[in-house]
């Protein structure tokens, strides 16, 4: 099957800085992907070059298998939802029904219900919005899109945490109702992981974690406890993080623990916390899988990728 | 419905721009009466060319803060160039088949009942009116789409690159000023003010030619711009 999204050494370096570094990046199709990573860590830059709006130095962007830029066949089949959209001095209606022109797979109801969800009315010029209210429209916009690879890149700035979650329970209704592939770039990453089938942390412009999140989900642990207790659950293990306050340690441990280690953790008194989403991104932003294209659990927690 | 007209459709949303072409010509008829209405000649042709500056303008604003969401909902640059031209030539057209029948209107009642001419630039805007449809159709078009290419300079290339850019055309026209004033092969005649011998209709086809120069170059300008 052709990748939903496929990207291969890519890089754009704007004047002598790459913002994006040989990134190989797939995706399939029907899929919600997090693309994740620190302020300036190329996550708008890849999803601009993926929806057509930038060109890239070197390297392949692929959606359906063909290069988006200029060629409206791919272009019809996607939107981009951008934090900093940039809007003309139109009202929020004709915003939509401009949008509804362009898409199409465009559901009129659905924008209207968003609208309505969101407080938005459409006889108000977007140019008198709220920063909230612009993600909202811009919100509203994509998912109504119904494209077949919908970018949102930080859609929901400004957003209080209600509407947050009616973003989220919208977002998840209308996909499993009309399964498309969405790649989500956000920082709110706990907020948002129960979204995830996938995610790609990015940092300096090169992918340090691609993986899915049923592998990450307790693959990772925070060992914390007496020291020698701690030292000992995690002789001959791969450990990202170390760190000790007088007779206490607490170290990050990579890869599953065995029942057994379990039951001697119980029985020495330290504590076994599995790592969120988001603190395995920062982790990996850290750079505690390395830098690799595509990072499996198994390479990943490789011992002497680790920065014990 | 193409991409064109959809890019077209779209930039029409931006109503505010183009209500306020009806009324251009009024007010600036107006001015035109009450500052050279008593005055002896009564030409007040010039106050025309607001209108046709405007066209300018018009190009100009089509790009700045349309172009990243037209893009957004899945239109290629190079659609958004041509609906939006397209857009500006509909718009031509028809101001100026307005602009012959104002003309011709200002002929039938004796310049209006004061002997004024508003709509009878000398030359360029002086025959029947199919010459005056086309001609100002023509000029408008190539403001419109040189608007554009302005616009899409400053989308891509900021104020540096739009001062640039207009320093270029600046050397452009003074060599071309200089050329034409040559006393040896006398561009422009007081005598009979025509431009390097062409009749209006002649002059039209070097505009239009200028016209396509500059859609060109606005089409080759916005195939790299980004957003």
């Amino acid at each position: 099957m052709t990748p939903a999204i496929s990207v291969s050494g890519l890089t754009r370096r704007y004047r002598g800085h790459a913002a994006l570094d040989e990134v190989d990046i797939v995706i399939e199709p029907g899929t919600i992907t997090g693309l994740l990573g620190r302020n300036g860590a190329g996550k708008t830059t890849l999803l601009r070059i993926l929806a057509g709006q930038e060109f890239p130095s070197s390297g392949t962007a692929r959606i359906h298998g063909a290069a988006p830029a200029e060629d409206e066949q791919v272009l019809r089949r996607l939107v981009f939802v951008r934090e900093d959209q940039v809007y003309p001095d139109i009202k929020i209606g004709q915003a939509l029904r401009a949008a509804s022109w362009c898409c199409p797979n465009w559901d009129g109801e659905f924008a209207s219900s968003l609208l309505e969800d969101f407080g938005l009315q459409t006889n108000k010029p977007v140019k008198r919005l709220s920063r909230g209210q612009r993600s909202a429209l811009g919100i509203a916009i994509g998912l109504a899109a119904r494209a077949e690879v919908t970018l949102f890149d930080e859609p929901y700035a400004g957003l209080d945490a209600v509407a947050r979650q009616l973003f989220y329970d919208r977002l998840l209704a209308d996909f499993a109702a009309f399964p498309r592939t969405v790649l989500l770039s956000t920082h709110l990453i706990d907020e948002a992981a129960a979204l995830f089938e996938n995610v790609v942390v990015i940092d300096r412009g090169r992918v340090v974690l691609n993986a899915a999140v049923d592998e990450l989900r307790g693959a990772v642990t925070r060992v914390s406890g007496p020291c020698l207790a701690v030292d000992a659950l995690a002789e001959g293990r791969a450990v990202w993080e170390r760190r000790r306050l007088g007779s206490q340690a607490s170290v990050v441990l990579a890869g599953p623990i065995a029942p057994g280690d379990r039951e001697q953790a119980r029985l020495s008194g330290v504590d076994l916390t599995p790592l969120s989403l988001q603190q395995i991104a920062v982790q990996a932003a850290a750079g505690a899988f390395g830098s690799a294209p595509r990072i499996g659990l198994e390479s990943g927690f490789a011992t002497e990728r680790t920065c014990a | 419905m193409s991409t064109w007209v959809k890019m077209a459709r779209y930039n029409l949303q931006r109503r505010e721009n183009y209500l306020v072409l009806p009324w251009i010509l009024p007010f600036c008829f107006a001015i035109a009466v009450v500052t050279v209405g008593r005055q002896p000649g009564r030409n007040g042709a010039a106050y025309l060319a607001s209108y046709f500056i405007y066209f300018f303008t018009l190009g100009l604003q089509a790009v700045g803060r349309s172009l990243p969401f037209a893009l957004t909902l899945g239109a290629s640059r190079r659609s958004f160039y041509s609906g939006t031209a397209l857009l500006g030539a509909v718009l031509a057209m028809l101001s100026g088949l307005m602009l012959a029948a104002l003309q011709s209107t200002e002929r039938a009642t004796g310049g209006w009942g004061m002997s004024m001419r508003f709509f009878r630039v000398p030359y360029l805007l002086d025959g029947p009116w199919y010459d005056t449809w086309l001609t100002s159709a023509v000029v408008l078009f190539t403001l419109f789409v040189y608007g554009i290419w302005y616009g899409i300079v400053h989308s891509r290339w900021g104020l540096l690159g739009t001062l640039t850019f207009i320093a270029a055309q600046t050397l452009v026209i003074v060599a071309g000023v200089l050329l034409a004033s040559f006393e040896h092969w006398r561009f422009w005649s007081i005598g009979s003010p025509t431009f390097a011998g062409l009749t209006t209709v002649g002059l039209t086809g070097v505009i239009a030619a200028l016209a396509g120069l500059l859609v060109v170059g606005g089409q080759a300008t916005i195939r790299r711009a980004t957003v």
